[in-house]
């Protein structure tokens, strides 16, 4: 017998404890061969052996078996992602979270931890706590969400105001006297930003694929945006292209050659999105680790091998004055001032003075506020701001949008949100209520991932985003992996689950009698909690 | 004839006591009454006379639901315009209007015929019925309805004959017939762009029959009797129906998608080049996560508490439980040599973990290089 000592890592100080049934185990290998987090391994078991009479007199006692095993070191611990479950035969596997798990400590002492997906210490959702209470029936006339038609389009690009519109009377029609800022319609659920790198190329195809295949099969006008990684040539130079928002983030990456594909454009890009944080871990900027900057990605971002750090701002940028003078200027002089540029910032107790600002905005070139709340995903952070830094959408949304409604400035600016939205499944739900409060349109990122096949939860499953070894091929850009994301498959289901998404966003559209999206509606919903009907000025009831 | 002013002395008749003083003299026995109602609802149904003796109602200024839920042998005739629902529900009575019709005029009928000798207002003929066991409900429409109408309709026969319309405008208004799954429209005149589940088609010579004899009666009863010449151009005219051979649109599966319509090979074909084949998530080959490698008498360390010299005893115990039986023994050069065989080899380790003297190790597949090789 080997010692074991009090200081020891052992399986029951894991975050996940692998049950294993040797009965049924056919040690095919399945389990092992394809753990890419190489948690398991076959080791040889000492058994007692209950000697028949014959095995007696040769005096065994002991016997060997050779049985699958969880490894006990920290870096070759369970992360509870599940693949050996799903691809055992014979069900001999399960797993279990341990709720006794020490690794949350134990891996401190190894440096600061990082990992991807959501935070989970904010459990509480307030969304969860809203319902839609104010229902047609005798007051006025609800609608049939199967058969009526709805106009769910929700604008991107600064509004004007009627008055303010540079109108002319030319005979007998109308014309427009200078410039107008751009406005797109487009569909109130967007494909938000996740980077190339951050996700590989297939996951990040995917979701372009997606998004094509919504517009022109489906005629739901889906956009997406590109995340802070670049973009691929071939996107740039097609007419697919105006299906994406470009984003430039505080690394810049990839922008040298968006701009040098500005000649080879056939079309315009939807908008042009600036992003100044994220909801996950504001304050921090994006981080790539090494293992995923892979030589496809060194070319699409235009950088050597090495862990890619965006600063936590843009270095050129001082203060909100200058943030619209400098990058909103320059990038909608860049497009010729005919795509929308918007601006995208992680919720915080400032984004009110942020807002405010853009509404003041004397140039008329803010065309979208995009708030990030603490619930959003990302692709790899510390631990710590993960958990610990964000603030909730949901108030700050409302904040944001009572503050335009007070200066009698609502929709000049269009509100986007986003940070959680289809945490529990159910994206309509979340949309359709934030819409009431005061959003235009809602973003997601993480649920696209889940959708195509990512495990990862608020839990604890998973999560290894920033390990590069995503074992559904998503978040990695190792082809061994990347092959076993089927690209076909994963479309489809992002599609279908839009479908779903739009019946089902009728479904709470009708009852209260909206053929178009109820922005502003708080009329429409209820809450058993009294403090949030109080914050957000929505009915108290129970 | 049984004769009712509902407005005397100043007073207006409530909706309730008039109701109940025609219920009380069709009890008696009179089939023949004159109202002048002053906006009283649900006038003239449902109403029966005992002996199966038809009642007749000639009505003026009605509220709403003229007619609503009137049985056969009712009669009705609206001296002028009604307002919303008339003949709404109706099980079988014939109702004339001799001016317009509100909102919802013909709702949810199921039998009998609607006459009106002007246009009909949003979401009329909405719901209209067919009951197998009777004739079709009818409505009849000497000028245009509002928007929305004919919607839901599920069976029964609507004519909107469009007359006295701006020939610019929708003799249907906007959005009619959503829903439409049974029961036809006949419309003379402009239409809106229609749902794809319906669809428009010329008449043939039942449609023809039918309006060549539902005409003279409906004009006569509206006295309009002069406009027949013109309404009998069926060339002018055409038929809203369910689309029979509407499916709900069929979308392309996405692998099509990506190989008719999306670029050509893919958006990072320049840096990244991928047919997109897709593996398990237990792979072999160059796809492997891991691989075994034989390491006999190759320098490596005597395992920990075992002294002994770590080579091969040929025990077979690794060929034995690979699970793939991708493991060969051979011998060369009088010397015993093992090799896993890549093609079927999953890189599970179970050859590493089985074997007793630690030969076989287990190493990291760096392969791949790019997505196909």
């Amino acid at each position: 017998m080997e010692t074991v000592t009090t200081q020891d890592i052992t399986v029951n100080d894991l975050d996940f404890i692998i049950h294993y049934n040797p009965d049924i185990c056919i040690m095919c290998g399945s389990c092992v061969a394809q753990c890419s987090f190489n948690a398991i391994e076959v080791a040889p078991q000492v058994r007692k052996h209950e000697p028949t009479q014959e095995g007696a007199k040769q005096g065994h006692k002991k016997k060997i078996l050779f049985v699958i095993r969880q490894k006990t070191d920290l870096a070759h611990a369970c992360v509870g992602c599940g693949m050996c479950v799903k691809v055992c035969p014979n069900q001999a596997l399960s797993i279990e979270a341990n709720p006794e798990s020490r690794k949350n400590l134990l891996a401190r002492t190894q440096g600061v931890i990082k990992r991807g997906g959501r935070a989970s210490s904010y459990s509480l959702r307030t969304l969860d706590k809203i319902m839609v209470g104010r229902i047609s029936q005798m007051t006025d006339p609800a609608l049939d969400s199967e058969r009526h038609t709805f106009d769910l389009r929700a604008p991107l690009g600064r509004i004007l105001k009627a008055q303010d519109l540079p109108l002319k009377v030319d005979g007998q029609s109308l014309s427009l006297e200078k410039n107008c800022p751009p406005v797109r319609w487009i569909y109130p659920l967007l494909f938000s930003d996740m980077s190339i790198g951050a996700i590989s190329t297939r996951a990040w195809e995917a979701i372009a694929l997606a998004c094509a295949y919504l517009n022109e099969e489906c005629h739901l006008p889906v956009r997406m945006c590109s995340g802070e990684g670049g973009m691929p040539l071939k996107l740039l130079k097609s007419e697919q292209l105006k299906y994406m928002l470009l984003q430039i983030g505080s690394g810049h990456f990839g922008w040298n050659r968006i701009i040098k594909s500005l000649p080879l454009m056939r079309t315009d890009p939807a908008g042009i999105i600036i992003k100044i944080g994220q909801g996950a871990k504001p304050g921090d900027g994006g981080l790539l680790p090494k293992k995923k900057v892979a030589p496809h990605i060194q070319a699409i971002r235009g950088v050597p091998e090495t862990a890619l750090h965006s600063p936590p701002t843009h270095q050129g940028l001082y203060s909100i004055e200058e943030s619209v003078q400098k990058m909103h200027l320059s990038l909608n002089a860049a497009f010729g001032f005919r795509v929308p540029v918007v601006i995208k910032c992680a919720a915080s107790l400032t984004s009110v003075a942020v807002y405010n600002n853009l509404l003041r905005d004397p140039y008329h070139i803010s065309g979208g506020f995009f708030l990030d709340g603490l619930q959003g995903g990302t692709g790899a952070a510390c631990e710590i701001s993960l958990e610990h830094t964000g603030h909730p959408i949901v108030s700050k949304l409302r904040d944001c949008y009572l503050t335009s409604v007070a200066q009698g400035l609502q929709g000049q600016i269009p509100l986007w949100v986003g940070g959680g939205v289809g945490l529990t499944g159910q994206a309509a739900a979340d949309c359709f209520k934030l819409i009431c409060l005061g959003a235009n349109g809602v973003f997601v990122g993480k649920i696209l991932l889940q959708l195509l096949g990512c495990v990862g939860d608020e839990h604890g499953r998973c999560n290894q985003c920033n390990t590069g070894k995503c074992p559904t091929g998503i978040c990695t850009q190792d082809p061994r992996l990347i092959k076993r994301l089927d690209i076909d498959r994963g479309a489809e289901a992002i599609v279908n689950y839009v479908l779903t998404f739009d019946s089902e966003l009728k479904k709470l559209l009708a009852p209260i009698g909206n053929s178009s999206l109820p922005v502003g509606r708080s009329d429409a919903l209820i809450t058993s909690d009294y403090a949030v009907a109080q914050k957000l000025g929505i009915a108290y009831a129970c | 004839m049984f004769y009712l002013n509902s407005f005397e002395n100043q007073k207006r008749m409530s909706t309730q006591d008039l109701l109940l003083r025609i219920a009380e003299q069709v009890a008696q026995g009179e089939t023949q009454f004159t109202i002048a109602a002053q906006g009283q609802h649900d006038l003239g149904g449902p109403l029966w006379n005992k002996d199966g003796t038809k009642l007749q109602f000639w009505i003026s200024n009605p509220g709403q639901r003229v007619g609503a839920m009137a049985l056969s042998n009712t009669e009705i005739v609206v001296q002028g315009s009604a307002p919303a629902d008339v003949g709404w529900l109706n099980a079988g009575g014939e109702i004339t209007v001799l001016g317009d019709c509100g909102d919802t005029a013909g709702h949810s009928a199921a039998e009998g015929k609607i006459y009106i000798a002007g246009r009909a207002g949003t979401r009329s003929g909405s719901l209209m019925k067919k009951d197998p066991t009777a004739d079709d409900p009818e409505l009849w429409i000497y000028k245009s309805t509002g928007s929305f109408s004919f919607e839901f309709m599920l069976g029964g026969k609507a004519v909107i004959c469009g007359m006295d319309v701006d020939q610019r405008q929708s003799v249907l208004g906007d959005r009619p017939c959503i829903g439409m799954v049974g029961g036809t429209v006949y419309v003379r005149g402009k239409i809106p762009e229609l749902t794809p589940e319906v669809c428009v088609k010329a008449l043939n010579a039942d449609d023809e029959s039918f309006l060549r004899q539902g005409l003279p009666q409906f004009l006569a009863k509206i006295n309009q009797i002069s406009a027949l010449d013109e309404l009998s151009k069926f060339s002018l005219w055409q038929k809203i129906v369910p689309n029979q051979s509407y499916t709900p649109v069929t979308r392309r599966s996405l692998q099509d998608f990506r190989l008719e319509s999306w670029i050509s090979g893919g958006i990072f074909q320049d840096v990244f080049p991928d047919k997109f084949a897709s593996n398990g998530l237990v792979a072999r080959g160059i796809y492997r996560l891991r691989v075994p490698i034989w390491r006999n008498n190759l320098g490596a360390a005597p395992k920990e508490k075992d002294k002994r010299v770590n080579s091969c005893r040929d025990c077979r115990i690794c060929a034995v439980n690979c699970p793939e039986a991708a493991i060969s023994r051979e011998v060369q050069n009088e010397q015993v040599v093992y090799t896993s065989n890549a093609e079927l080899c999953i890189g599970c380790g179970i050859c590493v973990g089985v074997c007793p003297e630690g030969i076989w190790v287990l190493e990291d597949n760096f392969e791949l290089k790019s997505m196909d090789g």
